[in-house]
């Protein structure tokens, strides 16, 4: 066999193997269309139990994500990172991380518990390095916690403002600290593509899931927290390697406590730490006692905090997997019909790849 | 086997796995929408029924201090006992529509008569049945959203190939087709 018809048999069967991938994938986005397609928007206010399709803006919850790439405050994440290694390109991070968050339309508001949804979020962040090696403009690796607060008020935004942290440029590991830094910086000096998906506070999204009663959940703590993925070896249910190490290390010396009061004492009140708590803490008898919070105070911390047991929240169900989708409902759709179309193409493409391997096989092009 | 009988059954297998993916994933859709609508229209079900059950405590309420307002509580009072769960859809759409008209018309009386508007239990009556009311619009309005999507994807290609075949029919809309299907009420006393 010639070269060329060599060449014209692997670029056949690449040809094959990628059109067959985009059309399984076209597949996928077809049904994820007509999930979406076939099921009306529920208002808030006046859900029902069971399956329903809501449309709104997400708001946080207790806690916020800071997304890996950009330092950008979500709510879902997913951050990769590929490098060129010669003629291949490896993956040395992919993390995925959710926490639960608050969807509101103009009827009302609910809690959404996302452990083990399927996200459909496109990329905001899509960039590689420069050819001198020089970092890409937007690229802002986060330096601090993964985990902030749900809501901001005036203060923090001032701290937050103020605060500088350092700046990574690839070269000192402390800024992400623990096993990932290794991941991103350990690998030598290939061409690095950075690519992010994420839900921001703020954006718009549809969501297919199932309403039901808080107290109908069967782990809240585990339904809050989506599972994340690392290189190197999956994240806990906690979605953090050192938190998750920790908590190992407490449970094997039995000092983790059975409860917050327990373990933290008037800490676990909430306002405490800001000196506004909600009940009276227990304190030494000469101590000057802080000023209990007023109602609205009181009132405003339990909404953060805690959910009434009948509450309707929106989770998974173990049959029908919950579908996050960012964007109105026709922009969701069309994301997945557009998908389905290039799907076809892929198709075409194996067609065609098949016709030119039967050519070349045969010697009838390329001998 | 020639290369080229590969290359021809391979195309052939390709184009039979997407026309089925269609056709499977169109089958699907259509029973999805089906039962969809069923569950939309439960819920307006519940909806009417709970509704159902409040007017007598509502008029219950009210009756005694509205002595001069009788027509109001009757054509609720009877409108209420036309509701039938086993009628037609456009049949309960119009007793429904009727009911929630004549329980808008009772509340503007019952707003003459701050005496009663002020009793904590009418309060939590109104309330009650103004957040019904709520739920009855809204749901009518995600039924007849599913039915609309039913109807149109029955109609499409590649489903109305199917449509014979499972002997599928465009649903009715939760609305009553004319002003002249309003159940007549009588309102002698």
């Amino acid at each position: 066999m010639s070269d060329v018809a060599s060449l014209l048999v692997s670029g056949s069967i690449a040809g094959i193997a990628g059109g067959l991938w985009l059309l399984i994938r076209g597949f996928g986005g077809y049904r994820r269309a007509g999930r979406l397609d076939d099921t009306g928007t529920s208002r808030i206010a006046t859900l029902a139990v069971g399956e329903v399709r809501i449309t709104g803006r997400v708001e946080p919850a207790e806690l916020a994500l800071i997304s890996l790439l950009q330092s950008r405050r979500c709510v879902y994440f997913r951050s990769q990172v590929r490098q060129q290694q010669g003629r291949t390109t490896r993956t040395v991070l992919d993390e995925e991380r959710a926490v639960g968050f608050r969807v509101r339309d103009d009827s009302g508001a609910i809690r959404v518990f996302p452990r083990g949804a399927n996200w459909d979020a496109p990329p905001v962040f899509k960039e590689g390095d420069g050819f001198s090696g020089d970092r890409p403009p937007g690229l802002a690796l986060r330096s601090g916690s993964a985990i902030g607060p749900g809501a901001l008020d005036r203060d923090d935004l001032i701290e937050q403002l103020l605060t500088v942290r350092p700046s990574f440029d690839g070269s000192d590991l402390s800024p992400l600290g623990g096993s990932r830094a290794g991941i991103i910086t350990a690998t030598g000096s290939g061409r690095r593509e950075y690519e992010e998906a994420r839900i921001e506070v703020g954006d718009t999204v549809t969501i297919i899931g199932t309403a039901l009663p808080f107290d109908q959940l069967a782990d809240p703590d585990e339904a809050d927290l989506a599972e994340g993925s690392a290189v190197g070896g999956p994240l806990s249910a906690m979605g953090d390697l050192e938190i998750a190490a920790d908590l190992d290390a407490a449970r094997a010396t039995g000092t983790l406590a059975a409860n917050p009061e327990d373990a933290w004492g008037n800490a676990s009140i909430p306002g405490f730490g800001i000196d506004e708590p909600v009940r009276a803490p227990h304190l030494d008898p000469e101590a000057t006692p802080p000023v209990v919070a007023g109602h609205e105070t009181a009132e405003r911390f339990t909404r953060t905090f805690e959910i009434a047991p009948g509450e309707l929240v929106l989770a998974i169900n173990p049959g029908r997997p919950m579908l996050v989708s960012v964007g109105a409902p026709s922009a969701a759709v069309a994301r997945g019909q557009d998908q389905f179309l290039v799907g076809l193409l892929g198709a075409i493409l194996a067609i065609g790849s098949a016709v030119v391997l039967a050519m070349a096989m045969s010697g009838t092009i390329g001998a | 086997m020639s290369p080229q009988s590969f290359a021809a059954l391979f195309s052939l297998l390709l184009v039979l796995v997407v026309v089925g993916f269609l056709l499977v994933a169109t089958y699907n859709s259509v029973v999805t929408l089906a039962q969809q609508a069923s569950k939309a229209w439960a819920n307006i079900d519940v909806a009417l029924k709970q509704r159902h059950d409040e007017l007598p405590n509502l008029v219950e309420a009210v009756k005694g201090l509205m002595a001069f307002e009788q027509a109001t509580l009757m054509r609720v009072t009877q409108l209420r006992a036309a509701y039938s769960s086993s009628a037609p859809i456009p049949a309960q759409a119009a007793t429904s529509e009727a009911t929630s008209s004549a329980v808008r018309q009772l509340f503007a009386v019952v707003e003459r008569y701050p005496d009663i508007k002020s009793q904590a239990n009418v309060l939590d009556l109104q309330r009650e049945i103004q957040r019904l009311e709520e739920i009855i619009a809204d749901r009518r309005e995600l039924y007849n959203d599913t039915v609309f999507r039913f109807n149109t994807r029955i109609g499409q290609f590649p489903a109305n190939t199917l449509t014979r075949l499972f002997g599928w029919t465009a649903r009715p809309f939760f609305s009553a087709p004319d002003a002249q299907d309003t159940p007549d009420v009588q309102l002698a006393l």
